[in-house]
Parts: C-alpha cells; structure tokens; sequence
C-alpha cells in the first residue's frame, strides 16, 4: 500500500514579488526516492527548500498553499522549525562538515535533540557512520578533523550527520555534483540502501544519476511542475514533448 | 520533432536511421530477386543473391558497431533510446531475412525440374504478400508511421494462411508425381522460408510501432492455422 511521506498541494513561492513556483502538486512516496530534474532556475532547489521551510532563514521569501508532511501542514506558523528540520534533513552540494572532530559532527546535532550518555552516543555516532557507508574509512580517527577527509567522505560525513538524528525525509541538493565518479558511485548505493529507512527528495542535474537510483522523476521548467511519474516510463516515454526534449538533450 | 543540441549526436542517429533504410533495401530486392530466380532459374541471378548475402551481413554488423558506440557515449534515452535499441532489432530481422532469401536461391540452382508453373504461381503469390509486408513495414520505419505498422501486423494471418494453401498443394503433388519428390521437398523448404520472411517482416513492424508509440503492440498477433501441423 503506497503511503506518502510529504504531499504538495497548490504551492506557489515568491522571491519577494517574483513567482518562482507555480502552483505545484505533487506527493512524495515514503522510502522512495524521487528526483527533480530540469534547467538551471527552473524552481528545483526552491521547491526542496520549502520541504524543511530552509527559505524561512531568508526575508522576503514566502511560500502559500500546503505542505503536508505526514498530513500535518508544515507551512503553517505553529510549526517547531527545529523539531521540522531534525525530521526533514538535508544534505548540501558542497559538503560543509563542522570544523570540528568526526565524531562531533555526528555527535553535535544528536545533542540537540537527545540527552545521551556515553556509550548510547558512542554508538549512534557509529550507527551513521556505517549506515552512511563511511565507518570502515573513520574508525581509527573519529578525533580528527572532519575537514580532513576527501571531498566524498566529507559528503557521506554530511550524510552520516544528517541521518544521526533519525530523520524521516532526507533531501539531497545536487550531492554528487563536486564528487569524482567513485564518490559519486557510493553515494549512490548508499542512497538506495538509505531507502530502506527514509524517504528521499534529490536535486540533480545529472539525467542519468536522476534514471540511476530514482523511482520517480519530476521534471520542472521555468517554476511549473511539467510532468512527474515512474522513473522508468519518464527515461522511456514521457508523456510531454518537453520532458523528451529535456532528457534527451533538444532543449534550447 | 526538434533538434539535438549536440548536433554531432543528431548526426549519429540520423545515419544509423539511413543504414538501416538501406539495409532493408537491399533485403527487399534480394527477397524478390530470388523469387524472380526461382521462375527464370536464371543461374546469373542466383550467384549475385549468393554473393550480395555478405553485404547484408555487412550491414548488420555496421548497426551494431553504431548501436554500441551510441549507448556507449551518448548514453541514449527515451526516442533516441528507442531508435537505438528498434535499429539493432530491426537488423536482425533484416539479416534473417537475407538469410533465408539466400537460402532460396541456392535451392533454387539444385531444383533438377522447371517449377510447374500452377505452382510456381501460388508460390509467387505467397511471395508477393510477404513482400508487401516487407516493404510496407520499412516504409513504416523510414516515415514513422506506428499505424501503418500496425496494419503489417494484422496482415501476418494473411502470409501465413496462403502458404498453408501452398503447402497442402505442394503435398498433393508430392502424392501424385513420386519423381519430383527431391523438388518438391525443395519447395516445401522455400514456402516455409516464405512464411518466416512474412513472420520477419511483422517483427519489424512491431519493432516500428515501439519505436514511435513506446509500448508494444497488445494482444496475440493474428495467426493463420499451421494446416500441416494440424495433421
């Protein structure tokens, strides 16, 4: 039985007075991922940064309509931002780990949120790591610095973090986009074996990484959701001729 | 259907559509060539259907050669994946086809007797059909059209109901003229190879319908009663 873990309805966003989003609907199955594709300004990255209200940081920025998250509408005011953020993670393009130890990256969001002693705090730092496929590269150094590790064990440190607090939904902004190809490749096993246990919403500029580990596709354009379906039907035949045109590279 | 922005890209597909548009030319002629060898039995004719065989597989293998290096750099999807995949397809048919047109010639050259001509002309019959198809699927192919696809694909029962009736004529003869029974073995072999060529041609056409449409054809294709296996 399909269950969504977010459902979209009627969004609209405004950068001030421009509309960058355009009356989205659009419903996030749990523990599938979903990608957004389409062209740069597109609205892509805006529509994942109303997912955990990241725009509130940010005047005069507003989003209208209904982001229902597990039914509850999280663009309403009562809404703990915190608490919303610690369900709904995110994961950057650049990976931005704290200039701090491996092990307090993971260990600083867990203690805003849980008062753990010791050995249970010991053990959900290793719990992300190796969840986030990145323990075996960590163990012997959880003390240094997490700005010491290459750029692809920096972003799975990121993912570790992310997933340290338990989240339900994690999105991910363009996550492999700074990564070489073996970076890039863990990452996204890693992100099929997260399936498992989160929803997953990614932006990526990459059709084929989209075609790769997606269940479905959202293509946008110029801030309207144009077509979202399977994966499969959307990289065989989608229904618009501006999805062909885009994922086939006729867009111009 | 607008452009690649890569124009090299556009340019790929586009020879791989025309390679295969040529091979089904050449496929077609040397199908109808051999049944014009068969009636002439015109030795000249038979030794360049023999000969041309090896263009067709020529043309198979350069498909190929193609359809690998697009998926291999191009990283095909949706119609261009489609194209890709049908041009691959489409010239496995076409080889067969080749193939067993070859292969009616060369018996064509071992028949010791003139085809009778009563036989003869049932036999060109069941050709004629069979090449319509033939040519009405590549048709189909070079201008897109998945409807004109369809209508070779309910067309099969047709082939294959006339070569049943060519077939039982065939057996017929078998029983009354016991001295022709190498020939007429012979030409069980090319109505058989006729029916497949129908049977190729419709496996093209649906290979067409996919390219353009995106899904298969549904249902069971049309299929004439196999009178002799009946028996």
């Amino acid at each position: 039985m399909k269950k969504n873990a977010i459902e979209i309805k009627n969004l609209d966003f405004f950068y001030g007075k421009s509309k960058a989003l355009k009356n989205i609907n659009l419903n996030i199955e749990e523990k599938k991922i979903t990608a957004f594709i389409g062209p740069s300004g597109c609205g892509k990255s805006t529509l994942l940064r109303t997912l955990n209200r990241m725009y509130d940081l940010y005047p005069g920025q507003k989003a209208e309509g209904e982001i229902n998250f597990y039914g509850k509408n999280i663009l309403g005011a009562k809404i703990d931002l915190n608490l919303l953020r610690s369900e709904i993670g995110m994961v950057f393009q650049k990976p931005t780990p704290f200039p701090m130890s491996i092990y307090d990256n993971i260990a600083f969001g867990v203690r805003l949120y849980e008062n753990l002693n010791k050995k249970m705090m010991d053990e959900r730092v290793q719990w992300a790591l190796h969840k986030a496929a990145i323990w075996d590269e960590t163990k012997d150094k959880l003390n240094q610095s997490g700005l010491s590790l290459s750029g692809g064990q920096q972003q799975r440190l990121c993912i570790a973090r992310g997933i340290a607090v338990k989240p339900k939904v994690l999105l991910m902004d363009e996550p492999t986009s700074a990564l070489d190809p073996i970076s890039t490749n863990k990452i996204e096993e890693l992100t099929n074996e997260l399936k498992r246990d989160y929803t997953i919403a990614i932006v990526t500029h990459n059709m084929q990484q989209a075609a790769r580990i997606s269940d479905y596709t959202a293509f946008m354009y110029l801030g309207e959701l144009v077509e979202f379906g399977e994966t499969k039907k959307m990289f065989l035949k989608p229904e618009r001729k501006e999805t062909e045109n885009y994922i086939t590279g006729r867009f111009g | 259907m607008s452009e690649h922005i890569v124009s090299s890209f556009e340019e790929q597909l586009k020879i791989l559509h025309n390679t295969v548009i040529k091979m089904g030319a050449l496929t077609e002629a040397q199908f109808s060539n051999s049944v014009i060898a068969l009636g002439k039995n015109d030795e000249d004719l038979i030794d360049k259907i023999v000969g041309k065989d090896d263009r067709v597989d020529e043309f198979e293998k350069k498909i190929e050669l193609q359809v690998i290096n697009l998926i291999a750099l191009r990283h095909p999807v949706a119609n261009d994946l489609r194209e890709t995949v049908s041009a691959m397809k489409i010239s496995a048919e076409l080889e067969r086809i080749g193939d067993l047109s070859k292969n009616i010639a060369k018996r064509c050259k071992v028949l010791k007797n003139k085809v009778p001509t009563e036989i003869y002309k049932t036999i060109q019959n069941c050709a004629e059909f069979a090449q319509k198809n033939l040519k009405l699927s590549i048709d189909a192919y070079t201008n897109r059209k998945s409807e004109a696809a369809l209508d070779v694909w309910k067309k099969d029962k047709n082939v294959d109901e006339f070569v049943n009736t060519l077939m039982e004529d065939l057996v017929t003869h078998m029983k009354t003229n016991k001295k022709n029974l190498e020939d007429d073995t012979h030409l069980l072999f090319i109505s058989k190879n006729i029916e497949r060529i129908g049977d190729h041609a419709t496996n093209i056409a649906e290979q067409v319908y996919f390219l353009i449409e995106g899904v298969q054809i549904k249902g069971q294709r049309p299929k004439g009663e196999d009178k002799l296996q009946a028996k």
